[in-house]
């Protein structure tokens, strides 16, 4: 086992005036199960195959283990691959299927065998090694895609969005199946996916990435709790987190927040942040989570100064949530979500409190967390 | 490695060369690959080894000292080819006629001669009489890392079995004979495959997997082309014509495609051969509208729903996106451009300004 080092990775492809990875730079531990996400066109996928030595390194250092593998062939690199299209061999059956690998690389054939049963019995396919791939559902292929990465036993795996050729119901089903899998194997595994909701169940750590660069790479908690900038906090998290445009101001000792339709206390700790930092009487953006703003009256009556009113435009119930798309807070949609069973109607006013604690405070200009930086 | 040969490795080198064997695991714990194959290099301090073969359990190689550049590594794993530690020429014979093959199959091309017949004096010629599968590839990373003839032909060999035939034809382009025997065991059935979109789903299956196995051993950008199997001795210059005109135009006009099928390209190959001014009057005539494609949901969406035959309900499920989603976003782009795409005539247009747009706005 292995862990990966990326020292300044930039990759540029010719004829473009722009890297589309910049100065890359992490320490993946071995053993860790990290995950790559950020929109398309970020330059996760780039990242992933650079690791894999699908794409050159324009410049910078990549190890693996100790080992400088820039200009390693992927064959050379000790790591197993699991794409997005998972292309099986289609005139082989599931067993030659794993077994390709390790015969080019000339294994013996009693090896070759213990290694193809043990990942079946580890995959449940074991039933299916004498199938050939059109016999097979979409999962199963999955399945089979794996197994061929797993009989490799290598140093590292790297996951390119392997779970979204599957529908819903099997991609969650299969997100669990990886996690306990790659717990199992005690591997180093990156994983990209464009899907936070993957990110967050799978990831020890999580990098989210924009326009090639890291924004920000850190746990599943400390992301959602603890974004560093805007970009990071509304892509990890859904629904999305509000952004409400509005003014700091001071008032008979404390600290509001002004913006339309919203007119709230700041409290006392983050107050005093904004305040040493000069953002008194400055345009921000507030940071709302979701969940973080209450329909239930105990908690209104408790916070008696961060309390707006809105009328509901639409409801969807989802039985056990409501996500109510509130209108007359800041320029867009607000988002709450509320008990399932709060019984709201679309059109219907209603007064909600913000947790103030559990907000968020950008820079305008620089998009930072004022709170975080 | 004889003695006289190690002699003169050793005066090359400027410094002692030894032949050893140690054990898999002393490799690896050296900072060695896991799994290494002859031509791997390790650096050990001032002294360096080069696997010369590998088995199960044990790596020869040759020692020295010194420290080798990237270049005299790979001088030195060339000569070491074959990996016995012999010092051969680097062509086999097999290489040799397949190469002498290629060059023929390249000069009737660039000669317009499509319909060359294979000269008796190939030796090959016997071997090209029983139904073959074609499939032409393109390697493209120009970083060194390219396979030899050998590697290439071991690796085709595992895939598609002992019958295929591996053909240079120009640099980094290769043609790849596999038997027809192949389709039927593609199908989970004994029978014989009959259907011909079967034997098109077949081949697609077939030229996929086979991108795969070299991308996962090689890397690099590399294209593959495959067609209906052939008896070569009939058309095996038209086909490797025809496979890189097919190559040529998903190329062009499918950025990020790998695999080329010459049965889904009919449409790209009549618009290219297009004139030029004719193909800019139109985009004018729909100047504004191109705006659309600007947005990659539109473009993927689009390219969604002529790939499932204009099918609302399999465009949505191959989108993981709810059947009104797709409505929304269909007649979002009826309302920005006055083109419904639901209908057959728009949808011809938007589908010509697609392919259009992709080849125009790279230029």
């Amino acid at each position: 086992m292995a862990g990966v080092r990326l020292e300044h990775v930039f990759k540029k492809y010719p004829g473009s005036d722009k890297a589309s990875v910049t100065d890359f730079n992490l320490d993946i531990q071995d053993k860790e199960f990290l995950v790559l996400v950020g929109p398309s066109g970020c330059g996760k996928s780039t990242t992933l195959r650079m690791i894999a030595g699908l794409e050159e390194i324009s410049e910078g250092k990549l190890y693996i283990g100790d080992r400088v593998v820039n200009d390693v062939a992927p064959k050379d690199r000790d790591i197993a691959m699991v794409f997005q299209s998972y292309a099986l061999y289609p005139h082989m059956n599931v067993y030659q299927n794993m077994a390709f690998g390790l015969k080019l690389r000339k294994f013996r054939k009693d090896e070759i065998d213990r290694r193809v049963r043990e990942a079946a019995r580890t995959l449940e396919i074991e039933h299916l090694l004498d199938r050939k791939p059109k016999a097979l559902s979409g999962g199963q292929r999955q399945r089979v895609a794996l197994g061929r990465a797993i009989v490799r036993e290598p140093q590292v795996f790297l996951m390119d969005e392997p779970l979204s050729n599957l529908d819903a119901k099997l991609r969650t089903q299969m997100r669990a199946n990886i996690s306990k899998l790659m717990k199992r194997l005690e591997t180093t595994c990156i994983y990209v996916t464009h899907d936070q909701t993957e990110a967050m169940t799978m990831g020890d750590r999580i990098v989210v990435m924009k326009d090639g660069l890291i924004q920000q790479a850190a746990t599943p908690e400390e992301l959602y709790n603890h974004p560093i900038n805007l970009f990071v906090a509304g892509f990890i998290g859904a629904p999305a987190m509000n952004f409400l445009t509005g003014q700091l101001v001071e008032e008979g000792g404390a600290v509001r927040f002004k913006a339309t339709g919203v007119n709230v206390e700041v409290p006392q700790g983050k107050a005093k942040v904004l305040r040493d930092k000069g953002y008194i009487g400055r345009e921000i953006i507030m940071g709302v989570r979701p969940e973080d703003l209450h329909e239930e009256p105990v908690f209104i009556e408790a916070s008696p100064n961060s309390v707006i009113n809105a009328s509901i435009e639409v409801s969807e119930n989802l039985g056990h949530e409501m996500y109510l798309y509130l209108n007359g807070l800041g320029k867009d949609n607000i988002i709450a979500r509320v008990d399932g069973r709060a019984g709201l109607q679309e059109g219907q006013n209603v007064k909600l409190a913000i947790d103030m604690n559990k907000v968020h405070v950008f820079d305008k200009d620089s998009e930072l967390n004022i709170l975080e930086a | 490695m004889n003695k006289s040969r190690l002699q003169q490795l050793q005066q090359l080198l400027a410094a002692p060369v030894e032949m050893m064997k140690v054990p898999k695991k002393v490799w690896t714990q050296e900072g060695g690959a896991k799994h290494p194959e002859p031509g791997a290099y390790l650096q050990r301090g001032g002294l360096f080894w080069l696997a010369t073969k590998v088995d199960a359990s044990e790596v020869q190689l040759l020692q020295s000292e010194g420290e080798l550049t990237p270049l005299e590594r790979e001088l030195l794993k060339w000569a070491l080819q074959g990996g016995s530690g012999k010092l051969t020429s680097a062509a086999t014979d097999a290489e040799n006629q397949a190469r002498r093959l290629g060059d023929w199959i390249q000069q009737s091309i660039a000669a317009g001669d499509w319909r060359a017949e294979i000269p008796d004096r190939l030796e090959l010629h016997n071997r090209l009489f029983d139904g073959m599968i074609p499939f032409l590839l393109l390697r493209e990373q120009a970083d060194g890392r390219d396979p030899s003839y050998a590697e290439l032909e071991k690796a085709f060999r595992s895939y598609l079995s002992d019958e295929m035939l591996l053909i240079p034809i120009r640099e980094r382009e290769w043609l790849i004979l596999g038997s027809d025997r192949l389709l039927a065991e593609v199908d989970t059935t004994e029978e014989e495959l009959v259907e011909r979109e079967e034997t098109k789903e077949a081949l697609q299956s077939l030229a996929t997997g086979l991108h795969q196995m070299l991308t996962e051993e090689w890397g690099g950008e590399c294209h593959v082309a495959v067609a209906e199997p052939i008896i070569p001795t009939e058309s095996l210059v038209y086909t490797v014509g025809m496979l890189r005109e097919t190559m040529l135009l998903g190329r062009k006009f499918h950025v990020g495609m790998q695999v080329h099928l010459p049965w889904l390209i009919h449409l790209e190959r009549l618009l290219n051969g297009i004139p030029e001014p004719v193909r800019t009057r139109f985009m004018e005539e729909m100047a504004g509208r191109q705006d659309l494609f600007a947005d990659p949901e539109t473009v993927s969406t689009l390219d969604a729903f002529f790939a499932m035959d204009c099918n609302v309900s399999e465009t949505a499920k191959r989108l993981f996106i709810h059947r009104n989603t797709l409505l929304y976003r269909l007649d979002k782009l009826k309302q920005e451009a006055g083109l419904d795409v639901r209908s057959f005539n728009d949808a011809v247009l938007v589908r010509i300004m697609l392919l259009l747009y992709k080849v125009t706005k790279r230029k």
